[in-house]
């Protein structure tokens, strides 16, 4: 066993069951979709795109991509819901809500993509 | 640039996760534990302004403690989260800057640079490999004729100092393992590059020459490569695989003493040819009659006297090494700087002496004491370092052997003007009477200064006015490139045509009447002016023409015609 992996694996697919926890629940409901787990989706996915840095292989290179493409998405969900609490007149409406959730819910089939992925590259290693 | 962004990444990947852990973790507590408003009343913080206190927290900026006061349980946690903020602030900061020192790091952005410069490169360049004193005397040569380089070179002062000098400076260079294919392939040997046109290695080692030349043939076979060899095995090695030049500075003066010795005038004119510009002539060339005194028989020496029993002339070695002079019967052992061993060898009734040892000293106390034995003495010496020239010159030795300066010569004249190294040859073996003629027609316009060389290449634009002068019905023959095209009388311009290459038809020293055609190539020695007014004359369409026909030209198309009308 390897902890490199370990750590590696984990990250990737925390970011994906926090961003889809995140994502669940009616689209404008704001009962249904915490702040907090979109920070924490944000930050586990910045986080494995870094662990990411730095693989130069084909594989690498497309597992870095899905994962830029989904802090690309959180990061505009969270922008828009800072913007729409503190700058905003109308505060965090259920239109700004959908919206937000819908972002999130892009981030999470690139996460998705990236775990595939992940797993279609374990298999395929038998050492 | 791929590199740089990896390595980064690479080297970042560690400070990263540790910042946003730390970071993200803190905006969280933050968020989670609940304040206090002036009232008393609780206070959510929210997102925005927990991760902006966490940020200016972790950065030691500390504006104040946002929105409002803190209670104690913030305050404990800030306590808490405060540290590990700062510490992973300060480590990613830290990792950035000893990337940027780092010297692997630095190579790499070095060589992205050199890279970019090459890619950027307007003119045609060579790839020189080696940047010593010939490196720099060869690059210099190049750039005056317009003709740039990519320098690689082992040592890393060498490429800064490169830095400091104003010639040098716009010039790509990189410090690094010349033989490294790698960088070979930065510098020009890469496909895409297509205006590098050769490849010069002129390290100090000739291993190294060796690799080079081999290298840059193997992954780029079209490209010239003009190498310096020091030893017979490397230079036979070189040709074997069709290395375009070898330059071995002994053989090539051992070739030109012989010259010397057996015909003074071919070696005269052929050494005004390939002078600096603009120095002064050597007028008189005659090596006396007579025994030889051979000091050294090593690389150089053993060349030396090959040619003079090539010549037939008679000699005595001193040598050093025991087993040099046993092989040489009636030769002295001794370093020859001593009388002693010197008048052992006959010094005073020797005609000449060649101080060729590979140390400088010896070769000047050689030199001076040869003389004081026997002042009518012929001195011929061999100069190793260059930093020596003022020290030979006043020693007063009739022929030099400055290794550096005949490397430089030749690779320059073949990369600059391929042209004359071909009539040099013929020069050498033709008879004494084209010398002689030769001799005469330089002598007419250099008054006693060396020539500068250039060649004009018929081709493309420059074949402009041969067009316009047979539209008008007239042959631009060479006497008229060689008019001054500004000038009303028949002012022949201070040149000599050496040579016309037209396909694979050589004429030497052609005639005025020579008709000249688009493709030919001519090589003329002569004053820089000459060369000036001639590429006037061919730039111009109307210059030549006026000349051809002995009336000026119109240069408008309206007035042209008018001119034409009338002169029917």
């Amino acid at each position: 066993m390897n902890f490199e992996k370990v750590v590696f694996g984990f990250f990737i697919v925390l970011a994906l069951t926090l961003n889809f926890g995140f994502f669940l629940g009616d689209i404008d409901n704001p009962d249904h979709h915490n702040a907090m787990e979109l920070g924490a989706a944000l930050a586990v996915s910045l986080i494995a795109t870094i662990i990411k840095f730095g693989d130069r292989s084909q594989m690498g290179a497309i597992l870095l991509a899905t994962s830029l493409v989904a802090d690309l998405q959180l990061l505009i969900a969270a922008g828009v819901w800072g913007y729409a609490a503190n700058v905003s007149a109308n505060g965090v409406t259920s239109e700004v809500l959908a919206g937000i959730v819908s972002l999130s819910g892009g981030a999470l089939l690139a996460n998705l993509v990236s775990v595939t992925l992940l797993v279609a590259e374990t298999i395929t290693i038998r050492r | 640039m791929n590199d740089i962004v990896w390595l980064t990444m690479r080297r970042m990947r560690g400070p990263l996760v540790i910042m946003i852990l730390v970071y993200s973790l803190s905006v969280f507590g933050m968020v989670l534990i609940s304040g206090q408003d002036a009232d008393g009343n609780a206070l959510r913080v929210g997102f925005l302004d927990a991760a902006y206190f966490v940020a200016i927290m972790a950065t030691t900026i500390g504006f104040g403690e946002i929105p409002t006061t803190f209670t104690g349980a913030q305050r404990l946690f800030v306590y808490i989260v405060l540290f590990p903020n700062v510490i992973a602030w300060l480590y990613s900061i830290g990792t950035i800057i000893s990337l940027l020192v780092d010297p692997q790091f630095r190579a790499v952005l070095a060589r992205a640079r050199f890279n970019r410069r090459v890619r950027r490169m307007r003119q045609n360049f060579y790839v020189v490999c080696g940047f010593g004193y010939t490196g720099r005397m060869i690059v210099r040569g190049l750039l005056k004729r317009g003709i740039g380089a990519a320098v690689i070179e082992q040592k890393q002062d060498i490429i800064h100092s490169m830095a400091l000098d104003e010639d040098f400076a716009h010039l790509p260079a990189l410090a690094g393992d010349v033989t490294d294919r790698r960088l070979l392939d930065l510098a020009g040997l890469d496909e895409t590059l297509q205006r590098c046109i050769g490849v010069i290695a002129i390290t100090n080692d000739d291993h190294a020459n060796l690799t080079i030349a081999i290298t840059s043939k193997l992954l780029r076979p079209t490209l010239p490569v003009l190498a310096r060899a020091e030893t017979r095995r490397v230079v036979d090695n070189m040709a074997s695989f069709g290395t375009d030049l070898t330059v071995d500075p002994y053989t090539i003066f051992a070739e030109r003493f012989h010259l010397a010795l057996v015909s003074p005038v071919k070696y005269l004119v052929q050494d005004w040819l390939i002078s600096v510009p603009g120095t002064q002539l050597r007028s008189d060339m005659d090596p006396p009659d007579g025994r030889w005194i051979l000091c050294g028989v090593g690389r150089f020496g053993s060349r030396m006297a090959a040619k003079l029993e090539q010549a037939e002339m008679p000699y005595t070695v001193i040598d050093v090494h025991e087993d040099r002079v046993a092989k040489r019967p009636g030769s002295v052992l001794g370093r020859g700087t001593e009388a002693k061993t010197l008048l052992e060898a006959g010094v005073d009734k020797a005609a000449g002496i060649i101080a060729g040892t590979g140390d400088d000293v010896d070769n000047l106390s050689i030199i001076m004491t040869a003389r004081e034995l026997n002042p009518d003495l012929f001195v011929v010496a061999r100069q190793e370092n260059p930093l020596n020239d003022q020290l030979f010159d006043s020693s007063g030795a009739d022929l030099i052997a400055r290794r550096s300066l005949i490397v430089a010569r030749r690779i320059l004249a073949v990369a600059t003007t391929p042209l004359l190294p071909v009539f040099i040859d013929h020069l050498v073996n033709q008879d004494e009477r084209f010398a002689h003629r030769l001799k005469h027609r330089l002598e007419a316009v250099l008054h006693g200064f060396a020539p500068g060389l250039w060649t004009i290449n018929l081709v493309g634009e420059w074949a402009n006015s041969l067009h316009v002068a047979a539209r008008e019905g007239t042959t631009t023959r060479l006497r008229h490139l060689t008019l001054n095209p500004r000038s009303q009388e028949a002012d022949e311009l201070p040149c000599v045509c050496l040579l016309l290459e037209r396909g694979s038809l050589r004429t030497f020293l052609p005639g005025g009447d020579e008709k000249l055609m688009e493709g030919d190539h001519l090589l003329f020695a002569g004053r820089g002016s000459a060369h000036r007014e001639m590429l006037f004359a061919l730039s111009e369409p109307t210059a030549l023409v006026s000349v051809v026909t002995g009336r000026s030209q119109p240069r408008g198309a309206i007035m042209r015609k008018l001119a034409r009308k009338r002169a029917r």
